[in-house]
């Protein structure tokens, strides 16, 4: 047997297959840049040399939160580097080669460039007195001073904002901090929150906005404790000392009493649906899920409206076992079948909802009605939750054919990788956005549960999480009799309804003077210029705000604050307010050594799927192609010796040197690449992720892990000091698929288990339990749980894989023969974005592209 | 054989038993030649007749009767209606004078016949149940109907839809948990749609797959509709648990009620599913529809419901629009064979008045009840379902209607609740009386009860030569759905001769009673389309121009004119039918007066004639209880009346009466003949009520009191306020009547004068 120690390398070299891999291109070495913009400073270069030796990326990147005393902050502090005691330390620019410079996927999971405040910009020493950029992101870390200097450098200024983002237990993430004492300071001309930016003038009475400048009274309550009744330490206060705080918001605040959670589902119980087993699985999770569903105060409200050719609506009294089924086939004019008991209190009516719940697959199971009546679906659920607002949770298995929002199979292969390919990805009908938006203002939000084994238009229906701040899960041709199947959809249903909901809420930006929000991405609708409403704020979504610079910033740093007025699941209306504060600079090597790179993937990918619809897609993949060139034409005529002359090299700055392969990717990603084989829905869904995940899964995204497993090293998959120990990551090529591996491939959506054909029988035997390469099969699959190490191993690294991020999503795990079916082969490689692949280059082919544009267009 | 017999037999009376043999004189006999056919009439002594009837060829189809000629030796027969020659099939091969089927013997010009042919669906009912009324009348109404299922045969099918602000339609048929679908109030649907949304159509519904049988009751009808025995069980639970419909009505709203789309719901249903079968679809209505097609009153309780007064102003604004709504949804029904039935437990109209030609045209049944806790509602709904010897429903169900007759004649029409079935046979005349221009018509539901009027006209030419001891045949042939499952065919043939014009027969023919039922029928019928001014006066002509022809008297002499005792009553009754609720219809309302004329087109000769003139019997000491006059004479301080006017029966007490029994001499010793006086109109009444349909209405009243206006609105006012002697109080006996009525004496000596032509002063 094999000592696991020792990995699968395949022991006699007899067959000629090359153990050892070729390194890929050769790194040149460092430090023979010309940095126009700095002083050539080796002592600053060392000292920026990245403290990411070790980087945590089985862990997530963020910061760890505070646990201990003061001192501990302190040391913290220190190690965090701000306002250190000599004073802000310039930021160094260091430029990189990228042809032939190695890529390091480990890079990827490093913090955003330092943000250096000016000394005394903070009147807090706590270290989380800026924004965590799990909360909140910008492109760039230090703020051009004016439009013209940001215009030169072609780096976007956008906003990443993940103001809702989950809370990980093994990540140690605590809740942000909460002002409970409902006394809220806000200036009184730009409405801006109090914050540690904020400075206090007048001994203290009054305290000087950091975005208007506006001087403003301290109210007298902010130094008090109302709780004891004696005076307090203002300084102690979270909205001082913490960027990221949530208020308890006083009754001016609502409109109307913060509502209860509603949560509607629709569910398709049609032939397909159930036999396709969505509704067994269905109702089971939501069954299971119901004690889980956030229901603090027993004011959360459930319905269940299951649908095929008509409406099967439920009563369920309040103290009653049994339910009764009301059904409603007027699709053209839909309306609730009574007044009361279809929207139930879930305490009161839980007896009812069990029963119903429990057999609710068993009632439709001989239901040969063909024909989805969606878009009346949605209308009831509508119907029931607008006096309250809340959330439509739609569970679909066909393409909607009944009523409004009936839809055609448009679906054309023949459009697949034309220019009239984008057609297939606008909505065909308006009815969804119009809804959406009715929705909106109602403050009902809907996500959509999408099983179908045929066409699904997710392009169109996605329109209805889009404006309401929902979100768009994606089933292709679900089966549940495929546990994988009903697994994942059961996880992430679940996770959905267990995970804490802000309800009826609004997003506003604010933003130093002279800056000015201009274009919004993601799942929300624009009520008014700058004002995002969100039905509810799922956990985990993220949003992109573009930013122009309108007027000469003339402050030393500015400050960009992101408030979330909402109704917490509890019942609170609550603000949460993310402050950010960022220096300006007039210097553009300061701008390029501050900006973003992971913040610059998320929002172009943004742009590009917008683009992708309005334009054609090969617009969007030109588009991100340009955005890259511009960048990388304008940092060498800006920053290097070469100017504007040719040059062999390209050269960008060190903390920018993997957005080339994140746009590769992202070009690359099923959602954009070159193919006439994507069906529109699984581009239409990809678009879905690529404008609503958070950096930390897009970036996997559009950018997998790829690891080796049959060689990792010994502590991998074993428990390490933060959980289950990870392989190293390895750089996106077949070049490191050795034919006796097994790797593993994963983009945060999927997991590939790669098993080269030359795979010995022990490791088969180890992993699968079978007893060789041939007996495998490929496709979907769940590892056994064997008692061997090697096997613990890679089921630990699997589950690592699916616990690591802050996610909803349930990936599934795929057994890729490499000699197996074509389809699910090119799939998996298609995942390894440095390898040339049908009409996509290769990533030195792409470095080439880019390296030609540059050397021939002029960017100055 | 006399008249009765004869009814006995045939279930049928004839305005004229002799009939006059042309054209002319017919029109001169002023009543046309008509007979009140009863075919379901019940026949203890008829013989099961379990084989297919003989008929004659096509076209004729003339069912082999005892009047035709048959040749015995030939084996064939001679068919009276067209005289064409057909041989008896070969089962009849043994036939003879001695050995002649039932269908030919004297004694069977009624038959009925078992066909073989079985009815593929049993009879279907549809329980169609407002919810919008108060608990008590909603438990009453859900425990009556929860009775009813045990009295409808093991096999019937059964649906429920219920309704209030919406239509439910109630999947009974589904175990898992109480189904219902539900279709808003306000929307009128078309057929297409119904089927559609109850999910009977075929579309939308994915291929079985090979080798998987679909499981039949989750499709089609059989959700909806299932053997009572089946269902019975689920059927009681969703009725023991049906609730108040449970939208808010705001305090001066009434309750939205759909009662059109509730209707139209069940009418969609059946007539997709279960068409030309016999089916009835009962509504339990506890007020008028607000909501929706078919709007009686709007919800706005500041808006009354419509009265005469408004309906004949055209004041009425959703009269006609509701109306026509009806007639459509009537016209779907009684094409298919299935009958409405409506019932009505309310204080208020429910909108009868509109939805009349649900009834009328399907000959579904109208109760009219305060509430359906009444013993009114409960006993005459659950009458309906009573048996017959064999433990069938004494109804029957989808019938056609067929009447032909010998050339002299031709028909002019029926009235009754029919409608027609569109046959151009050679028996139909030019004249229209009721609904004609056919010779055949369907009747969706017939009970034992159920009467047709059926009027005929004579054709012949004036002075062709009459032969000897000619005469005219007219054959009623009723196919109908039996209770039993089965189909039956009821043929009754009855043959007439001829007089000649002036012959004294004919006018000794006359059969006073039926034919004032039938001109009754005639007047109302009239009313639905003119105004009553009109039809009285029709009326007055008609009865002037009987007695001109008929009555012995010299010219211009009142006081000569003698009636023959069979014409006798006959203005009596025309005197009562114009002061009847049937003519005189603003002390009552439109629902009332829609109610009492349905009822009217419906009864046999006898009931008839109690609706026209109310018996009325006097009990008093010493003296068996007897009928005395329908006159204010009659009313008498120490007497008891009883009064039965069909829809009601009341007794009076006379005001002596009244004191002693307020002072309970009754219970006392020594009193038991006043106790005896004071039970005996009520046993007697007992005995009226025993098979009335629907049961009426039971007053008890003393002279004076308020629910004495019953009585006195029906009695003749021979003594009336302006009667009395100008300074004395009432003259003579009885009590004054405060009426402007003229007295039927006066109306007698009207009609004297004009009949001999005297000058009327
Ligand atoms: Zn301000
Ligand atoms: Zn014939």
């Amino acid at each position: 047997s094999a000592d696991p120690g020792m990995g699968y390398a395949q022991p006699p070299p007899g067959d000629g297959y090359a153990q050892q891999q070729q390194p890929g291109p050769v790194p040149q070495p460092g430090g023979q840049f010309f940095t126009p913009g700095l002083p050539d400073d080796p002592a600053a270069q060392a000292a920026q040399q990245p403290q990411m030796q070790q980087p945590a990326y089985y862990a997530g990147q963020q910061q760890q939160q505070q646990q201990g005393g003061v001192d501990q902050l302190a040391n913290q502090f220190g190690q965090m580097g701000m306002g250190a005691p000599q004073g802000q330390k310039p930021f160094q620019l260091h430029t990189v080669n990228l042809v032939g410079m190695p890529i390091d996927p480990r890079e990827l999971l490093a913090d955003p460039p330092e943000i250096r405040l000016p000394p005394g910009a903070c009147i807090s020493n706590n270290p989380f007195a800026n924004a965590d950029p799990s909360y909140q992101r910008s492109t760039l870390n230090a703020i051009p001073t004016t439009h013209s200097l940001l215009n030169k450098s072609r780096l976007p200024f956008a906003l990443i904002l993940t103001p809702y983002r989950s809370l990980k237990e093994q990540d140690d993430d605590l809740a942000p901090p909460v002002v409970s004492d409902t006394v809220i300071v806000r200036c009184r001309r730009c409405r801006t929150y109090i914050n540690p930016y904020v400075t206090f003038i007048d001994g203290g009475n009054r305290w000087k906005c950091c975005m208007c400048g506006l001087a403003n009274d301290v109210p007298q309550l902010f130094d008090w404790d109302q709780q004891r009744g004696q005076p307090a330490d203002r300084w102690a206060r979270p909205e001082l000392n913490y960027a990221t705080v949530e208020y308890i918001a006083p009754s001016e605040y609502m409109v109307r009493p913060p509502q209860p959670p509603v949560y509607v589902f629709l569910i398709d119980v049609s032939y397909a649906a159930v036999q396709s087993g969505m509704v067994a699985t269905a109702t089971r999770t939501i069954l299971e899920s119901l004690d889980r569903l956030p229901n603090v105060d027993d004011r959360t409200k459930v319905a269940v409206i299951a649908y095929d050719v008509t409406l099967h609506f439920f009563s369920l009294p309040p103290g009653s076992t049994e339910s009764r089924m009301l059904v409603v086939g007027d699709l053209d004019d839909v309306y609730l079948p009574q007044p009361s008991d279809i929207l139930v209190n879930l305490t009161e009516s839980r007896s009812a909802l069990d029963t119903l719940l429990g057999k609710l697959s068993d009632m439709f199971q001989d239901n040969h009605a063909v024909g989805s009546a969606f878009g009346p679906a949605l209308q009831a659920g509508f119907k029931l939750a607008s006096p309250t607002g809340g959330k439509l949770i739609a569970l679909s298995a066909n393409l909607p054919s009944l009523g409004p929002g009936a839809l055609k199979n448009r679906e054309d292969p023949k459009l697949l990788g034309t220019s009239q390919e984008s057609k297939l990805l606008q909505p065909q009908s308006s009815f969804y956005k119009t809804f959406a938006i009715e929705c909106s203002r109602s403050q009902v939000s809907v996500d959509l549960f999408l099983t179908g084994s045929g066409y699904s238009d997710v392009a169109t229906v996605s329109g209805l999480p889009r404006y309401t701040s929902g979100q768009t899960y994606f089933y292709p041709s679900f089966n549940a009799s495929r546990s994988e199947d009903a697994i994942k959809l059961a996880h992430e249903l679940s996770n959905l309804l267990a995970s804490p909901i802000g309800l009826e809420a609004v997003i506003r930006v604010r933003a130093s003077r002279g800056l000015r929000m201009s274009q919004f991405h993601g799942n929300f609708f624009v009520r008014s210029t700058d004002l995002l409403a969100l039905p509810a704020v799922p956990w985990d979504q993220s949003y992109a705000i573009e930013m122009q610079i309108e007027e000469t910033l003339n402050q030393p740093f500015v400050v960009l604050q992101t408030a979330v007025l909402h109704t917490s699941s509890f019942g609170e209306r609550r603000i949460r307010v993310v402050t950010q504060a960022l220096p300006t600079t007039q210097n553009i090597s300061e701008v390029y050594s501050s900006a973003d790179q992971v913040a610059i993937a998320t929002l172009l990918a943004n742009k590009a799927v917008e683009r992708s619809l309005s334009n054609k897609i090969e617009d969007a993949r030109d588009a991100v192609m340009n955005k890259m060139s511009d960048i990388l034409g304008a940092y060498k005529t800006n920053m290097t010796a070469a100017g504007s002359g040719a040059s062999a090299q390209l050269s960008i700055s060190e903390n920018l040197k993997l957005l080339p392969i994140l746009l590769l990717g992202l070009m690359k990603h099923v959602g954009l690449r070159h193919s006439a084989q994507i069906p529109s829905d699984l581009r239409a869904y990809a678009h879905c992720l690529l404008t609503t995940l958070p950096p930390q899964l897009l970036i996997p995204y559009i950018h997998p892990c790829f690891y080796s497993l049959h060689n990792m090293p010994p502590e991998c998959g074993t428990i390490g000091e933060h959980g289950v120990i990870m392989p190293p990551p390895l750089p996106l090529t077949s070049e490191r698929l050795e034919r006796h591996g097994l790797y593993l491939i994963e983009d945060g959506q999927t997991m590939f288990l790669w098993v080269g054909r030359d795979a010995v029988p022990q490791l088969v035997k180890d992993v699968f339990d079978l007893p060789a390469y041939d007996q495998l099969r490929g496709g979907k699959a769940t590892l056994p749980i064997l008692d061997n190490p090697f096997n613990q191993r890679v089921n630990a690294v699997i589950a690592k894989t699916r616990e690591m991020r802050r996610t909803p999503y349930w990936p599934h795990l795929y057994v890729v023969k490499e000699d197996g079916e074509p389809p699910l082969r090119l799939w998996a490689l298609s995942a390894l974005i440095m390898d040339r692949a049908d009409q996509t280059p290769s990533y030195v082919q792409f470095l080439t592209q880019l390296k030609d544009r540059v050397n021939g267009g002029s960017f100055s | 054989m006399n008249i009765e017999d004869i009814e006995e037999r045939d279930g049928l009376r004839l305005s004229w038993n002799v009939w006059p043999s042309s054209r002319v004189e017919a029109t001169r006999t002023v009543v046309p030649i008509a007979a009140l056919y009863t075919p379901l009439k019940v026949r203890e002594d008829l013989p099961p007749v379990l084989y297919e009837p003989v008929t004659c060829k096509p076209p004729c189809r003339a069912i082999l009767n005892p009047y035709c000629q048959i040749d015995v030796r030939g084996k064939l027969w001679i068919c009276p209606f067209c005289l064409q020659r057909n041989p008896f099939p070969p089962h009849y091969k043994d036939i003879s004078h001695t050995n002649l089927p039932a269908e030919l013997l004297p004694k069977y010009t009624t038959i009925e016949y078992t066909l073989s042919r079985p009815a593929q669906v049993p009879p279907i009912f549809i329980y169609v149940v407002d919810t919008c009324m108060d608990e008590d009348d909603l438990k009453a109404l859900r425990e009556t109907l929860v009775v009813s299922l045990s009295l409808l045969p093991p096999h019937a099918l059964v649906g429920l839809i219920t309704f209030g602000t919406m239509t439910q339609v109630h999947e009974i048929g589904y175990s898992e948990c109480p189904k219902c679908y539900v279709f808003r109030g306000t929307k009128e649907y078309a057929p297409k749609q119904i089927q559609d949304m109850l999910g009977l159509s075929q579309a939308n519904r994915a291929a079985v797959r090979p080798g998987q049988p679909m499981a039949p009751q989750n499709f089609g009808a059989a959700r909806f509709l299932m053997p009572v025995q089946q269902c019975e069980f689920q059927l009681t639970n969703i009725l023991e648990t049906l609730a108040r419909d449970p939208w808010t009505v705001a305090s001066d709203k009434r309750p939205l009620r759909c009662t059109g789309v509730a209707v139209s719901v069940a009418v969609g249903l059946l007539e997709s599913t279960f068409p030309n079968t016999g089916a009835r679809i009962m509504l339990f209505a506890g007020g008028a529809c607000t909501e929706g097609p078919g709007l009686v009153v709007g919800d706005e309780l500041r808006e009354p419901i419509r009265s005469h007064h408004d309906i004949d102003r055209d004041g009425a604004k959703h009269f006609k629009r509701a109306t026509k709504f009806y007639e459509g949804l009537a016209r779907r029904a009684s094409a298919n064979g299935h009958a409405v039935d409506m019932f009505a437990g309310c204080l208020d109209q429910v909108g009868i008045a509109e939805m009349k030609p649900l009834t009328n045209s399907t000959n579904g049944v109208i109760v009219l009840a305060d509430s359906f806790t009444t013993e009114i509602f409960k006993q005459s709904f659950l009458r309906l379902f009573d048996k017959d010897a064999q433990g069938h429903l004494t109804m029957g169900f989808n019938a056609t209607f067929d009447v032909q007759t010998t050339k002299e004649l031709k028909i002019s029409g029926i009235i009754g609740h029919a409608i027609s079935a569109n046959k151009k046979s050679p028996s139909v005349g030019e004249t229209e009386i009721g609904i004609g221009q056919t010779s055949a018509w369907k009747i969706c539901v017939l009970t034992p009860n159920t009467s047709l009027g059926v009027y005929f006209e004579v054709v012949t030419a004036a002075g062709q030569p009459l032969q000897p001891a000619s005469r005219g045949l007219i054959q009623f042939v009723t196919h109908f759905q039996h209770s039993s499952g089965q189909y039956r065919l009821r043929v009754t043939t009855v043959a007439r001769n001829f007089a000649e014009a002036g012959s004294p027969q004919i006018g000794q023919s006359f059969d006073q009673e039926v034919s004032a039922v039938l001109m009754a029928r005639i007047a109302v019928f009239k009313a639905e389309i003119d105004d009553s001014p009109d039809v009285l006066r029709w009326l007055d002509r008609m009865l002037i121009r009987l007695c001109q022809k008929f009555a012995d008297y010299r010219k211009e002499d009142p006081t000569s004119f003698r009636l023959s005792d069979n014409f006798s009553i006959y203005p009596q009754f025309m005197f009562h039918l114009r002061r009847s609720q049937f003519l005189q219809v603003f002390n009552n309302s439109p629902d009332e007066t829609a109610f009492y004329r349905h009822i009217l087109d419906e009864e046999d000769v006898n009931n008839s004639l109690i609706m026209i003139q109310p018996t009325l019997m006097s009990y008093t000491f010493d003296t068996a209880p007897q009928p005395v006059l329908l006159d204010s004479v009659s009313i008498k301080p120490d007497v008891i009346l009883l009064l039965d006017t069909f829809f009601h029966i009341l007794i009076f007490h006379g005001s002596t009466i009244a004191e002693w029994r307020k002072a309970k001499y009754q219970d006392q010793e020594g009193y038991e003949n006043f106790k005896e006086l004071l039970e005996a109109p009520q046993l007697d009444a007992q005995d009226l009520l025993v098979d009335r349909f629907p049961l009426p209405r039971y007053i008890v009243c003393d002279q004076g009191g308020s629910q004495a206006r019953f009585l006195l609105s029906k009695l003749n006012p021979s003594t009336t306020h302006m009667s009395g002697g100008l300074y004395g109080g009432p003259g003579g006996q009885g009590q004054a009547i405060l009426t402007d009525d003229v007295s039927l004496q006066v109306f007698m000596e009207h009609l004297k004068r004009l009949a001999v032509g005297a000058s009327t002063s």
